[in-house]
């Protein structure tokens, strides 16, 4: 079932074209990585996902819905279905992660009981820690966490691993992948590390002077030769 | 929902403490020293130091509470990233704007309660039922209008840098040119012009007239709804503008 389909996205920023036309789809259940030169519009790109982006031209549409001419009401109610990881991500500097995830479980209406998430991710020993406080791989696994408060059907992730280390990286992963494979949860992320995209990606999508360049199934990209998808990008940008 | 965010809202105001000391706790003590030095003063139009200073304290704890608790915390939210990050989440703009209207007119509520109790037992001010609920209805239209007025303020900034250095600026000048310590009328002229444009002196003296039930429409009064009203216009035509421009 398609869920994302993308036809001939165009977006600038004053006179500088950041995007020239992309097109772009996923089926439900994937995990799409999306890779591209710092400044190639990847964030632009998945924050008009995000639905908190204008765009000048071309058709965006999610879950069946047009984003041009969309309704507010619908735009929430859209909205409680997808989940997203900002970079960088910034929450109230003030409460605690314990307190962030009881305000953002009221925002997405959710079920999920707190103790369970601090379970689940392991929060335990930060639970009473301003978020502020709380170093880089923490933030991350707590934004995470608040992205998976809702059960979304969809998760946006920009690099979600920028800047952890390896173990941390391996810890989100597997939120990530445990997710997609539990609940059948369709994952698009931008990521730098080529390893990632070999590891957990089904496609990855090249972002290349605003269009998209490469969007192929990571298998198909390996079977053509390539040793690695590392050297399958460095051969391309 | 609503009930959730002004929870956390109330939450998080007790925990900064720029918006404490200039809002529940500059103005109590400044009142209590003021009054300590000029306490045996009369003031314009026969006041004692009491009539004339209790509801210009619970006016600057107002002033504070609107422009930094409510306004300037919107650019912080703003300029951080939370506000972008508040946006994508599933909770109506109306819902977070709400709480923050509430959260304002109970801390606010809170300073004209205190400054009063302090006035009482510091000042033998009594306690007079009608004029009290009189200044309380007149109080809350005012919030209101500082309420538009911080909000259309606040949203020109987007850097949270400047918008701290401009409140820090608005403070003094409020401070010096609104009646509100130093009396305006033996202050140098250009001083006195300021204040004359200045909405917050004739938020004070309007304030300070309904307080002590000397509320007459002469030409002094029609001039400061005038001003103020020209202010609360504009700050209405600054926030449609802003809000086209998304
Ligand atoms: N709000 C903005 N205003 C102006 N230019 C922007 C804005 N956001 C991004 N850009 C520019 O658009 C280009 C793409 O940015 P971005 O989408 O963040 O790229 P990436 O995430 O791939 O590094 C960059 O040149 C960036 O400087
Ligand atoms: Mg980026």
């Amino acid at each position: 079932m398609k869920i994302i389909d993308v036809k001939g996205l165009e977006k600038s920023y004053g006179n500088l074209q950041v995007l020239k036309g992309l097109d772009f789809e996923t089926n439900a259940g994937e995990i799409i990585g999306v890779i591209g030169m710092n400044g190639a519009g990847k964030s632009t790109f998945l924050e008009i996902l995000m639905t908190i982006k204008d765009y000048d031209r071309g058709d965006v549409t999610i879950f069946g819905h047009n984003l041009k001419g969309i309704s507010m009401d619908q735009l929430i109610s859209l909205r409680k279905d997808i989940s997203v990881v900002l970079q960088p991500t910034q929450f109230y500097k003030s409460l605690k992660v314990e307190e962030l995830l009881r305000l953002f479980k009221a925002y997405y209406q959710s079920d999920i009981e707190i103790g369970q998430i601090i379970d689940d991710f392991q929060l335990e020993q930060h639970r009473k820690s301003f978020f502020e406080k709380l170093s880089g791989g923490w933030k991350q696994k707590v934004s995470l966490a608040i992205a998976f408060l809702s059960e979304p059907k969809l998760i946006i992730l920009d690099e979600p691993t920028t800047g952890l280390d390896p173990h941390m990286r391996n810890v989100l992963w597997s939120y990530i992948v445990d997710y997609n494979q539990k609940k059948g949860g369709t994952v698009i992320l931008t990521t730098h590390y080529m390893d990632e995209i070999e590891l957990y990606c089904d496609k990855v999508m090249l972002i290349d002077n605003g269009v998209n360049k490469i969007f192929e199934k990571t298998e198909d990209i390996l079977s053509l030769g390539y040793r690695s998808i590392n050297d399958f990008y460095l051969s391309k940008v | 929902m609503l009930a959730t965010q002004l929870k956390y809202d109330l939450i998080m105001f007790s925990r900064e403490l720029f918006y404490l000391i200039f809002s529940i706790i500059v103005p109590p003590v400044t009142y209590i020293f003021m009054g300590q030095l000029f306490g045996e003063d009369t003031y314009a139009g026969g006041l004692s130091y009491v009539e004339m200073y209790t509801p210009s304290f619970i006016i600057l704890i107002t002033f504070s509470v609107v422009f930094f608790a409510f306004g300037f915390d919107q650019v912080m939210n703003r300029s951080t990233g939370v506000e972008k990050r508040i946006g994508i989440s599933p909770v109506p703009q109306r819902t977070i704007l709400l709480s923050g209207i509430i959260k304002s007119i109970i801390i606010t509520s809170f300073g004209f309660v205190l400054i009063h109790a302090i006035g009482m037992v510091v000042y033998n001010l009594t306690f007079n039922p009608i004029t009290f609920l009189v200044s309380y209805g007149f109080f809350i239209l005012l919030n209101a209008v500082l309420l538009v007025i911080s909000s259309a303020v606040y949203s020109l900034f987007r850097d949270l840098k400047s918008a701290l250095i401009f409140s820090i600026l608005i403070f003094q000048v409020v401070m010096f040119t609104g009646d509100f310590s130093l009396p305006v009328a033996q202050m140098p002229t250009f001083i006195q012009v300021i204040a004359n444009i200045n909405p917050m002196y004739h938020v004070n003296h309007l304030f300070i007239d309904v307080w002590n039930s000397q509320l007459i429409f002469n030409n002094d009064t029609w001039t400061s709804i005038g001003v103020i009203m020209l202010v609360f216009v504009a700050a209405l035509i600054v926030i449609r503008w802003n809000r086209r421009k998304v």
